[in-house]
């Protein structure tokens, strides 16, 4: 069994307990135990709780999930639109190809976190914490494709250079109706693209979440949590405040496995 | 996409006997008379030479470069005699025509000094110079507490000033580098002894690094190279407890407020629905009920805090009043009187009458855990009367330009700084013309009954001497405050420090400057 297969076993395993967690638990994200703040592990509390009460097991389990969740349906989305942008450019007309890799360009060159910063404090202040996640992970995925989208286009031109496409065009095919036999063969391309996405996904959320600019309190992040590191005081009361960190590289390990698998 | 950390700093080099600790932020100038912000009001505590000093531990006026001083019977002419051969820290004579100059230039309007304000009507204020060792002022009217105002009256070389460079104090300003640090020099002109006739100040300087990071404060307040931290977070005073037990003091609560309100401005852009929310008395008499701040204390100042139901804090002596019946806990009462005026349950969502849900956002600053942490508890007790609360941390000047100018916001939680204990130096919080009366800032007139109450008290505690009567109208504004919720009040802060074992001669009190209010006396123990 390589390195990749088992990655691929404990990351499906790492979802399920999570899964199982939320379920068993009796306890919710938000819910604040006050009696017990900051408190180390129990039978109520496997993991024990962050400072406001709150059991760091289901916490780390939903921010699990709602980042994977999040991070995989970005990168979908993503994938999805750097697939479309990028063979279109290189199967439509010329012109189309090189206004298309101007976009991409022009989105490359935008400095991405300011942006997300400007959008997240344009946004009324009572968006719910549901919203804000959706919200965080939509203008994600709308400023990861065009890197996606130029790896995509590189690789369609290539196709459409290809012998076959050569020859489907002499017996009478159009360029456009080459299109549908391209796609299959973008696969192999596509799919590093989508997997490459998802840890670089959940890392920029992690990011924007250390900023306060992310998910919002009560839903659990991996930022939020990692803020937590930079608390001594913290560290020195429990060391189950290094779960969610622990977990957070784990899981991106996996993810980086599975890339180098395809 | 790495996450920039602003890369751990260095204290720098300490000076033979220096103390050192650190401030928050850049004071904004060196000008005493035009101080208006914390760290620049530090320096001068520290640099400026005084005629009379508010003594932060007894609480009383002290002569200081004046010799003694009075105040005539209609409270209108102040007499001050200086002591003989004062000297400036350059070596020049200090007579009362450098007072006198020092006065008259904070009163000047083009100065834009912030303590003219305090002297009522500063043009009419007049001062005269008899002889050398005496300046008379005279007021156009009475002033509450007018004593305290020349605590803040910076005596400095007439004609010439020089941003703290030449003092009559302490301190002289000797270095300052942006963002890095504030260095300050010894006196060795200062006309001060300690009772063995040893020249003051102890210390051979100050230095005061501009840090805004308890974390790395605390970290090199550990390996000796600050000596003291005024107002420690609570979760770094249990951290130094448990690595230095001697070095932390809680002097319990201290005069300091956190609060939260609503936005009652009926200038803002909130929809009409929302306002009838926030100004309805039941709604936040509701909310204030709902809220358990003892759990606030508990968790998130880890007990270091009390908690609050009016803006005078029980450290406040002379002015608490535990008469005032404020609304306590209770959640059936808080439904109840809800219910009273309207809202009502729809499933587990709270709507109004015309079945809009209670939906707002609490603000508050980014980067004080304890707000944080108190506004998600706060969160969690509204949600048990149906109120969907969301909390946004933002960055201080976005928040003040909410507060200040757009007034986009529902609702907001910080904290007040009370330097001073006597209430009159909290009235433009309270009178409705101000724009600091932050529910609904410079009405020009009072929008309901009770906020034109609040002005009539004030105004009245502020107009006489009478000491019995200023307590009487002081607890009438606290009563109708109690009543009408306009802040809610969540807990009084105690008054956190950390004090290097190796520092001789802290006595730290509750009011500002804390632990550095008798900086003359400080000083490290020589290593052996």
């Amino acid at each position: 069994m390589t390195f990749a297969h088992l990655a691929r076993w404990l990351l499906t395993g790492l979802v399920l307990f999570a899964f199982v967690v939320l379920l068993v638990s009796r306890n919710s994200y938000s819910n604040q135990d006050r009696e017990s703040p900051l408190a180390g592990a129990s039978v109520l509390h496997p993991a024990g709780t962050d400072a406001l009460g709150r059991d760091r097991l289901v916490r780390a389990a939903f921010a699990l999930l709602l980042s994977t969740g999040g991070a995989v349906t970005a990168s979908a989305v993503t994938t999805a639109a750097a697939a479309g942008v990028g063979t279109l450019a290189a199967f439509g007309p010329a012109s189309v190809g090189w206004l298309a890799m101007l976009v991409c360009d022009v989105f490359l060159a935008l400095p991405w976190l300011f942006l997300l910063m400007m959008v997240r404090s344009a946004l009324p202040l009572t968006t719910s914490p549901a919203n804000s996640a959706a919200i965080t992970f939509l203008v994600l995925a709308a400023l990861g494709w065009p890197a996606c989208a130029r790896a995509v286009y590189r690789g369609a031109l290539g196709l459409r250079k290809a012998e076959w496409a050569l020859q489907a065009r002499a017996g009478g095919l159009r360029s456009g109706q080459t299109f549908r036999y391209a796609l299959p063969n973008l696969l192999s391309l596509l799919l590093p693209q989508f997997l490459i996405s998802i840890p670089a996904f959940v890392i920029a959320e992690a990011n924007l979440g250390a900023l306060g600019l992310g998910i919002g309190e009560p839903l659990p992040s991996w930022g939020g949590m990692l803020l937590e590191l930079d608390n001594s005081a913290l560290l020195v009361q429990t060391r189950w405040v290094y779960l969610p960190v622990a977990l957070l590289i784990l899981m991106l390990l996996l993810l980086e496995a599975l890339v180098a698998e395809v | 996409m790495i996450l920039a950390q602003p890369c751990a700093g260095q204290a720098a080099p300490r000076a033979a006997g220096e103390l050192a600790w650190t401030i928050g932020y850049d004071p904004k100038t060196f000008d005493p008379a035009k101080v208006d912000d914390q760290e620049s009001e530090l320096v001068r505590y520290l640099t400026a030479g005084v005629l009379l000093r508010f003594n932060r531990s007894t609480q009383k006026i002290e002569p200081k470069l004046a010799e003694s001083w009075n105040l005539s019977s209609d409270g209108r002419t102040l007499t001050f005699q200086l002591r003989s051969g004062l000297q400036f820290s350059d070596g020049s004579a200090l007579t009362s025509r450098d007072a006198a100059w020092s006065i008259r230039r904070v009163l000047l309007p083009a100065t834009g000094a912030p303590v003219a304000q305090e002297f009522l009507s500063p043009g009419g204020v007049t001062v005269e110079t008899p002889d050398d060792q005496t300046v008379v002022v005279r007021l156009p009217q009475r002033v509450i507490g007018i004593g305290k105002v020349f605590d803040e009256i910076a005596i400095e070389p007439a004609g010439h000033p020089s941003e703290g460079r030449i003092t009559a104090g302490p301190f002289v300003v000797a270095d300052y580098r942006r963002s890095q640090y504030v260095r300050l020099r010894r006196n060795a002109h200062y006309q001060e002894r300690d009772a063995a006739g040893t020249a003051l100040p102890y210390a051979a300087g100050v230095r005061l690094d501009i840090l805004d990071n308890p974390e790395q404060e605390a970290r090199l307040f550990q390996r000796g190279e600050y000596d003291i931290i005024n107002g420690l977070p609570p979760d770094y005073f249990e951290l130094l407890k448990r690595r230095l037990p001697s070095s932390v003091r809680d002097l319990g609560p201290s005069l300091n407020t956190e609060q939260m309100w609503f936005n009652q401005a009926s200038s803002s852009p909130l929809p009409a629905w929302e306002k009838t929310w926030f100004q309805n008395r039941d709604f936040r008499v509701a909310v204030s009920q709902a809220i358990h701040r003892a759990d606030l204390a508990r968790i998130a100042y880890e007990g270091h805090a009390t908690p609050a139901y009016s803006f005078i804090s029980p450290a406040n002596r002379a002015w608490y009043d535990s008469g005032i019946s404020a609304p306590h806990e209770d959640v059936a009462a808080a439904e109840a009187k809800l219910a009273s005026v309207g809202f009502h349950l729809r499933g587990s969502i709270l709507e109004d009458a015309s079945g809009r849900a209670v939906r707002f956002s609490i603000l508050t600053n980014a980067g004080n855990a304890a707000r944080l942490k108190m506004a998600t508890l706060i969160q969690q007790d509204l949600a048990a009367l149906g109120m969907q609360v969301t909390v946004v941390a933002l960055d201080f000047p976005a928040l003040i330009e909410r507060l200040m100018h757009t007034q986009d916001y529902q609702a907001c939680l910080l904290g007040l700084e009370n330097v001073d204990p006597d209430p009159n130096a909290m009235i433009n919080i309270w009178l409705s013309s101000s724009p600091n009366h932050q529910w609904s800032p410079s009405e020009k007139t009072p929008a309901t009954p009770w906020e034109a109450e609040i002005d009539r008290a004030m105004n009245q505690q502020a107009g006489t001497s009478n000491e019995a009567q200023r307590k009487l109208a002081v607890d009438r504004v606290q009563q109708i405050v109690a009543d009408q919720q306009p802040f809610i009040y969540l807990v009084y802060p105690n008054a956190l420090y950390a004090v290097s074992p190796r520092l001789r001669g802290a006595q730290p009190t509750v009011l500002e400057p804390g632990l550095v209010w008798n900086i003359e006396r400080l000083r490290l123990q020589e290593a052996r």
